[in-house]
């Protein structure tokens, strides 16, 4: 049963904890791609849950505003496998990460796999333990220099979507945090899949291993260095759609197309061929392009459904068992309070620690370039045009005369007391009233409009407002004051104009 | 390399060009609202057979169409920009944008030399971009706009 009847949107998602992961970090991007598809899964708020273990991105049940459980160390996958099994109604996250879901909770986690639970499992992998301050991790490459691999780690590295495989996954997918369209594509194609989702997200820790996706998180690279998988179509990947992947005897080989090599020649995607899943989870960037997208997906019985069928038939058997009888059928005993034992531990061995890796950090100077100065200065200096604002209590028709002669797109809707309550902008006249609404004079354009929409105040950096109009499409991001009255409205136009000066 | 030259050297086909629909010159105006609305978009190209016979878009919708409910039944050909400016699939981002800026144009189009429709630059696409080649300032941002944590490694 569904409370709520309004459409969700993200901002329904988006939890009042504050965000305690470092300023840049990729966790950021993943958290913002999440909030905005959940919306569209199909589950009400009530029936989504989010499990974790330990690490940076096990922060991650606080920032969601669903249920969530923040659990212990590697044991995320236990705690969602019981939930799952009890209620196979919710929809059931376990975020985790490379150091959590692989080394500390990697029993746990290829066993939830295995028995294909009605789970989502987000694995970030940023090839690093950050919350620890940088150790090395099961996915930290061959040769690493890191905080506890001074001379370079010696360990051989796993590999997450190996591993799943090997799990007998029947969902497994990548994506990455700084390509936020194709993220978001595959957290819903995990999140409709029936059975264990095992996405693995190559994640940027800006702070410790900020180095290590260079050429796949970079949006000038990106479409050079990424195979798109797609189900029944062949693997042709690069900027210009011109190399692709071919099988020469067991092994996959890149090649350019034209010169007598043409599409007909390339390995096609099949999402359930194991075999295939194998080999493209052998190809590793940069000796290939990194493979992203759905790479195994097949439908199989979940442990639940083939648990209940054994409960139904054993009941129908020898009629429904009693749990409590079965509790106190053996011996019982009380467990009683005891002295507690006092550590001898002062922490100030931790404080200096803690010091001389400030020290470390501080002595940091990052280079930025004009345009990275450009996106932190504040929304004030695009000298933001003034609003247009209308009534709450205004009918449509009136609104749509002020957007044609003041020849604006958007319109701020305001309370009395002059606040900001809505926005009305000509994608909803398209959207909910051209040849819907009889009577454009007889309704109010509160009730058309977009309630409570996100506004910023013009102190807040120009990167703040690309990011409300990159995540929710928006082209107009209105301003508000203290008390919440419009003081302006940007579009990008204001940014291009911005560009354009930086640039002559 | 500055944005500047990137997005010189960037061509428009290498930005995301999605997000529009396409219907054939002769449908109802109403039919075209329809599928704007099914497609979730607020751009729409109309067609004669393979090549570009104009442009609707909810700036449209506003100004020609909202309060004329008789329309509905019209062709959209009767609304839509006729022969929109257009661009080739060699033009850089940059000169795209330029182009936008200058001719106050929200949406262009983007045709192969034989006309045939590639997709719609819009400013969206250069959003997109933005956000990506700079996510460590624009993406990897907190859902709460003003908090600001005070140590490097976050928290309070
Ligand atoms: S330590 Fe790394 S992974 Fe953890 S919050 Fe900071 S940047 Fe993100």
């Amino acid at each position: 049963m569904t409370t709520e009847t309004l459409p969700l949107t993200r901002q329904d998602f988006v939890s009042n904890q504050t965000v305690r992961w470092c300023p840049g970090c990729g966790d950021y991007s993943i958290l913002a791609q999440v909030q905005k598809t959940m919306p569209d899964i199909g589950f009400a708020r009530e029936d989504i849950v989010f499990i974790s273990g330990i690490g940076c991105s096990s922060r991650f049940p606080y920032y969601m505003n669903t249920y969530g459980i923040h659990s212990i160390h590697g044991r995320a996958p236990t705690l969602a496998s019981g939930l799952a099994i009890a209620r196979p109604d919710l929809s059931i996250w376990v975020v985790t990460g490379d150091g959590d879901g692989l080394s500390i909770g990697g029993n746990h986690m290829i066993h939830a796999i295995r028995r294909n639970i009605n789970l989502n499992i987000l694995l970030f992998n940023n090839r690093i333990y950050g919350l620890t301050k940088g150790q090395y991790s099961p996915t930290s490459r061959h040769g690493m220099v890191t905080k506890s691999s001074p001379m370079g780690s010696v360990e051989q590295p796993l590999n997450p979507i190996a591993l799943a495989l090997a799990s007998e996954a029947t969902f497994v997918a990548r994506s990455i945090d700084a390509h936020t369209q194709h993220l978001g594509e595959v957290l819903l194609e995990a999140a409709h899949h029936v059975g264990t989702s095992f996405v693995e997200i190559y994640q940027n820790c800006v702070i410790f291993n900020p180095n290590e996706w260079i050429g796949l998180d970079d949006r000038r690279l990106r479409d050079e260095n990424i195979l798109y998988l797609k189900h029944g179509e062949p693997m042709i990947f690069g900027k210009n759609h011109d190399k692709g992947i071919r099988l020469n005897g067991f092994m996959p080989e890149v090649v350019q197309l034209g010169n007598g090599v043409s599409e007909d020649d390339l390995l096609v995607h099949d999402e359930t061929s194991m075999q295939l899943a194998f080999i493209i989870s052998s190809m590793e960037f940069p000796h290939f392009p990194a493979p992203m997208g759905v790479i195994r997906r097949v439908q199989k019985q979940t442990y639940t459904e083939g648990l209940m069928e054994q409960v139904k038939a054993a009941q129908a058997k020898k009629g429904v068992g009693d749990l409590y009888e079965l509790y106190t059928s053996a011996d019982l005993w009380t467990v009683t309070e005891r002295e507690t034992v006092k550590g001898k531990q002062t922490g100030a061995l931790s404080l200096e620690l803690d010091d001389e890796y400030m020290d470390e950090m501080e002595q940091k100077p990052e280079e930025t370039t004009a345009m990275q100065d450009q996106l932190i200065t504040p929304i004030a200096t695009l000298q933001p045009r003034a609003p247009v604002s209308i009534d709450a209590a205004a009918s449509l028709a009136k609104a749509i005369r002020q957007m044609n002669a003041h020849r604006v797109g958007c319109l701020l809707v305001t309370d009395k007391d002059d606040r900001l309550v809505g926005i009305f902008t000509e994608k909803d006249v398209l959207m909910r009233v051209v040849g819907l609404v009889d009577d454009l004079t007889a309704v109010p354009v509160a009730n058309y409009m977009t309630p409570n929409p996100i506004a910023l105040t013009t102190s807040l950096p120009i990167a703040q407002a690309l990011y409300e109009m990159s995540i929710h499409g928006f082209r107009h991001v209105p301003l508000v004051d203290d008390d919440g009255r419009p003081e302006g409205i940007i579009s990008f136009r204001d940014v291009v104009r911005r560009l354009k000066q930086n640039f002559n | 390399m500055s944005l500047e030259q990137e997005l010189k050297t960037e061509q428009v086909t290498h930005l995301d060009l999605t997000g529009f629909c396409m219907v054939a010159s002769g449908t109802a105006v109403q039919d075209t609202l329809n599928a704007m609305r099914q497609h979730n978009v607020n751009v729409c190209i109309v067609t004669a057979g393979e090549h570009l016979a104009g442009i609707f878009t909810d700036r449209d919708v506003l100004g020609r169409v909202a309060t004329h409910n008789d329309l509905l039944t019209q062709p959209i050909d009767t609304v839509m920009t006729p022969a929109p400016i257009t661009v080739g699939p060699e033009t850089s981002a940059a000169a795209a944008l330029w182009l936008m800026d200058a001719k106050g144009i929200r949406n262009l189009p983007v045709v192969d030399e034989d006309g045939r429709i590639l997709g719609v630059m819009t400013h969206q696409a250069v959003i997109h971009y933005l956000a990506a080649r700079y996510p460590i300032e624009v993406q990897n941002r907190s859902p709460h706009p003003e908090q600001f944590p005070r140590k490097p490694e976050g928290g309070d």
